[in-house]
């Protein structure tokens, strides 16, 4: 166990893999001796080579359509967005190409390829550089969907993520990179995807969040509390895929669902699983389940107005307060 | 949809009754409590009270017709409103039959007495699925006024239990099928609620807002809320709500379901009058509610605190309060002391042919009592005296043509008066055998109410506790009691010798408004005659 930050776990985690097994590489822009625009693979050039930490131009449609045709070709990609909002730029060769490949192939062709980056707010980086469109992924079959809150998780996830055959979208979080934890120097440490973890226990209101709202629940679990209201608060880890029974046996013993998330709220991650629960967990419910998400607008680039945008601390904890009907 | 006005099942055994006159005619406005129309059964003529208020829309049996129990017999309800399109198809409520099968049996909760309103069904005492006799015990009930184990109708498979144990239902209302496997179950009754409902109810069913209050007013409650309420045995309607425009909310029905204690509605009454707080008892009755035994345990070690509270010094008192069956027991005799002039005079009666009677017949292996035998001979003088079967009447005497004798029997903390119909009209043995069946029945609660009703005379027994002789109180609205003392072997002068033999004391009391000193005295000398003089008997 060391204690690193969340870039630093990436990074160690992929220097693991590529020593393990020589299929691994890396491919993205300025990943090679700028190490990542977020350090994510610093120094990894200087043990691995350029051709396996190998830098590509601005065209994303371009490198990720070649992760995709390594990736059939047997090799074990993992290629970087320095923003998953340049995602839109190659969306076919994720959705139409990626997700689709090994079923349209009728299982002759696999695609065991791993698109890493980051997504959110952070940086004051405004409408095309804040977003989180973890959603569209979620939405297409064919693709697993990673949303690490934290380094260890970052860690656990990432070793499945490359050892899967299947493409998985890896989505990290800006804001995260420099929260430090302490994480296992086990080569093997691998956590499963569609594992939730309960960060918080608790009795009256279940809490689901991802990256950022992780912490944002946390902390108005903490606010609640002193209300006399007990919140659960579930980290999913992987919303592809998503581990409904944990969320759905918590609620049912509290009766209310609370799900915080930054990306927009219309027809986001939140909606989905609420549409799930209310489903299958109907009778269980006390209150119309809440979701927290950002407001329908381009993220502002003004920092008072991101705030606006951007669910804060209290808004969870009046989400939460709703439910109680208080 | 206008309401039914169903034809009441009346005792036990009733399975028709005969409308003898409408009372309201239709067209006209009537309220729930107004008597609506006499009917008849085999047992009885009664005047049944309308059961809904409106307008009296449609008399579908008229009088004179005979009619089976729990079928429609008039609509009551708005003007204008569909009076019984599920009639119009067939004189009993529209079945589905099943292709090729019959219709199943309907098991209702049968009414105890007249003012019964509705019953809690104690315990099933046969399962889904399982066979039945009739006449078998089917279920234990209770109502506010006596617990009793119900038995079956029919013989066949009880196919489908609709309310389960705990659950309050209102009379006549289906709460079992009994019938062959494959039997359709009747549509209309089909379509009633069934609250036992599986958790997998379809999600469109459970999306349907909460039933009306009475009031009419829709009530919201969440689906947490039902769910808690069904747990919990609890009628969301009665759930106040806090949530947002009163809607109901889980926590709503907690703490509903904690502050009113579950019992049934005898146990209410019983912790009532016993001075007991429900909330105290923990209930054995089905789901933890309290029964009229748990409030009766209850009020015992209560009284018992006292006790053992005082020193050895000073000796204390008890307090026990007043059981239900105690506190009618002693309102009816202090009315009965009260409303009467009663006056009583005792005669010694020579029981030697009795005794042979009773060895003639225990030879030929037929069990008489004395008791029995003093029953026959008294119902046979009530014939010659029928002021001594009366009743005290507002303006006048009710004289009764039918002898009903009422045998006092003791049970555990209280008095029943069961009674043998036309007990004139009935031979020794058959009042031999009716008598050990009532009493045997009496003890053990299952008693129906036509067999402790209508009573015209009593005949009340200490013998067996080594009474002598004692004056009885006379139980209203009759006019006699005759209470009987012990038999016992006694020195009697015959002639001018002294003999020994069987002598027992008959002492009557008799209300003297009704009847007086010579006339009661003749009575009774009619009876110690018949007792000393069977043959006069045959």
């Amino acid at each position: 166990m060391s204690v690193k930050t969340y870039a630093m776990a990436i990074r160690d985690t992929l220097a693991a893999e590529m020593r393990r097994d020589e299929r691994v590489f890396c491919m993205g822009e300025d990943i090679e001796t700028a190490g990542g625009s977020f350090g994510c693979t610093r120094d990894l050039y200087k043990e691995f080579g350029i051709e396996r930490v190998r830098n590509t131009p601005i065209s994303e449609a371009g490198f990720v359509g070649m992760g995709v045709g390594a990736a059939n070709a047997g090799m074990r990609p993992v290629v970087e967005l320095m923003y998953w909002d340049f995602s839109y730029v190659c969306m076919d060769q994720i959705l139409n190409q990626a997700a689709k490949i090994r079923y349209m192939f009728g299982g002759k062709a696999r695609v065991p390829l791993v698109i890493r980056g980051q997504q959110g707010i952070g940086k004051g980086n405004a409408a095309q550089h804040s977003q989180c469109p973890e959603v569209f992924f979620m939405h297409m079959p064919g693709l697993k969907v990673a949303m690490p809150s934290c380094a260890e998780d970052a860690c656990g996830l990432l070793r499945t993520a490359i050892r899967d055959d299947n493409p998985v979208a890896f989505i990290e979080h800006k804001a995260l990179y420099f929260i430090k934890q302490e994480v296992p120097e086990d080569p093997d440490f691998m956590i499963p995807f569609g594992q939730a973890k309960i960060k918080r226990e608790g009795s009256d209101v279940t809490v689901v969040g991802t990256h950022l709202f992780v912490g944002r629940s946390l902390e108005a679990a903490d606010i609640v509390e002193k209300e006399g209201i007990s919140c659960e608060v579930i980290d999913p880890r992987t919303i592809v895929p998503f581990d409904y029974d944990t969320v759905i046996e918590s609620v049912k013993k509290t009766g209310r669902l609370v799900i915080a998330h930054e990306a927009y709220k219309t027809a986001g991650m939140g909606a989905q699983v609420a549409a799930y629960v209310q489903e299958h967990a109907f009778k269980y419910l006390d209150a119309p389940i809440q979701i927290v998400g950002a407001m329908h607008c381009p993220i502002p680039f003004n920092a008072t107005l991101e705030n606006t945008v951007i669910p804060s601390v209290d808004d969870v904890a009046a989400a939460i307060r709703r439910t109680m009907y208080k | 949809m206008a309401q039914e006005i169903i034809m009441p099942k009346q005792g036990l055994q009733m399975t028709e009754g005969t409308i003898i006159k409408w009372l309201a005619k239709e067209g006209d406005a009537v309220k729930e409590g107004q008597p609506l129309f006499e009917m008849e059964t085999d047992k009885l003529t009664i005047t049944i009270d309308s059961t809904a208020s409106g307008t009296l829309l449609k008399i579908v049996a008229g009088e004179g017709e005979t009619i089976p129990v729990a079928q429609v017999i008039a609509y009551v309800g708005e003007p204008g409103e569909q009076a019984g399109a599920a009639a119009a198809q067939s004189a009993p409520a529209a079945e589905i039959p099943a292709a090729g099968g019959s219709t199943a049996n309907t098991v209702i909760m049968p009414k105890q007495g007249l003012q019964m309103t509705e019953g809690t069904i104690l315990h099933w005492l046969v399962e889904e699925g399982g066979a039945v006799q009739k006449g078998q015990p089917l279920f234990e009930m209770e109502t506010d006024k006596l617990t009793i184990t119900i038995d079956s109708d029919f013989t066949g498979t009880l196919l489908k239990i609709v309310h389960g144990e705990g659950d309050t239902v209102p009379v006549a209302q289906p709460i079992a099928y009994i019938g062959a496997p494959g039997d359709a179950i009747p549509a209309a009754e089909a379509e009633a609620p069934a609250p036992a409902e599986q958790a997998a109810a379809p999600a469109a069913q459970a999306a349907a807002p909460a039933q009306s209050a009475p009031g009419g007013e829709r009530r919201f409650s969440t689906p947490r809320a039902r769910w808690r309420a069904e747990e919990k045995g609890v009628k969301i309607d009665a759930v106040p709500g806090t949530g947002p425009e009163g809607l109901i909310i889980e926590r709503d029905v907690l703490s509903f379901a904690a502050a009113a204690p579950r019992a049934t509605p005898l146990a209410k009454k019983a912790a009532q009058s016993a001075g007991v707080d429900l909330a105290g008892i923990t209930g054995s009755g089905p789901r933890g509610k309290i029964t009229r035994s748990d409030v009766a345990a209850a009020a015992a070690p209560a009284a018992a605190e006292p006790a053992p509270a005082a020193p050895a010094a000073a000796r204390g008192e008890t307090f026990i309060p007043l059981s239900g069956m105690r506190k009618v027991v002693a309102e009816r005799m202090k009315a009965s002391l009260l409303e009467m002039a009663q006056a009583n005079h005792r005669m010694s009666v020579d029981m030697t042919e009795a005794v042979r009677v009773r060895e003639q017949l225990k030879a030929r292996g037929v069990k008489v009592s004395y008791n029995d035998i003093i029953m026959r001979c008294t119902a046979r003088a009530l014939t010659e005296f029928p002021m001594m079967n009366a009743s005290m009447a507002e303006d006048g005497i009710v004289v009764k043509h039918y002898v009903n004798m009422g045998m006092a029997v003791a049970v555990e903390g209280g008095l029943v008066v069961p009674v043998i119909r036309d007990a004139d009209r009935k031979s020794l043995t058959e009042i031999a055998r009716e008598a050990a069946d009532l009493a045997a029945r009496t003890k053990e609660n299952r008693l129906q109410p036509d067999e402790y009703t209508g009573g015209t005379f009593t005949v009340s027994n200490l013998g067996m506790f080594g009474v002598d002789s004692f004056t009885a109180v006379i139980n209203p609205p009759e006019a006699g009691i005759l209470a009987v003392g012990k038999m016992a072997k006694t020195p009697v002068v015959e002639g001018d010798a002294i003999v020994i033999r069987p002598m027992l004391t008959l002492s009557l009391t008799y209300d003297h408004r009704v009847i007086d000193g010579a006339p009661a005295a003749q009575f009774l000398a009619k009876v110690k005659e018949l007792l000393e003089n069977p043959a006069l008997l045959l």
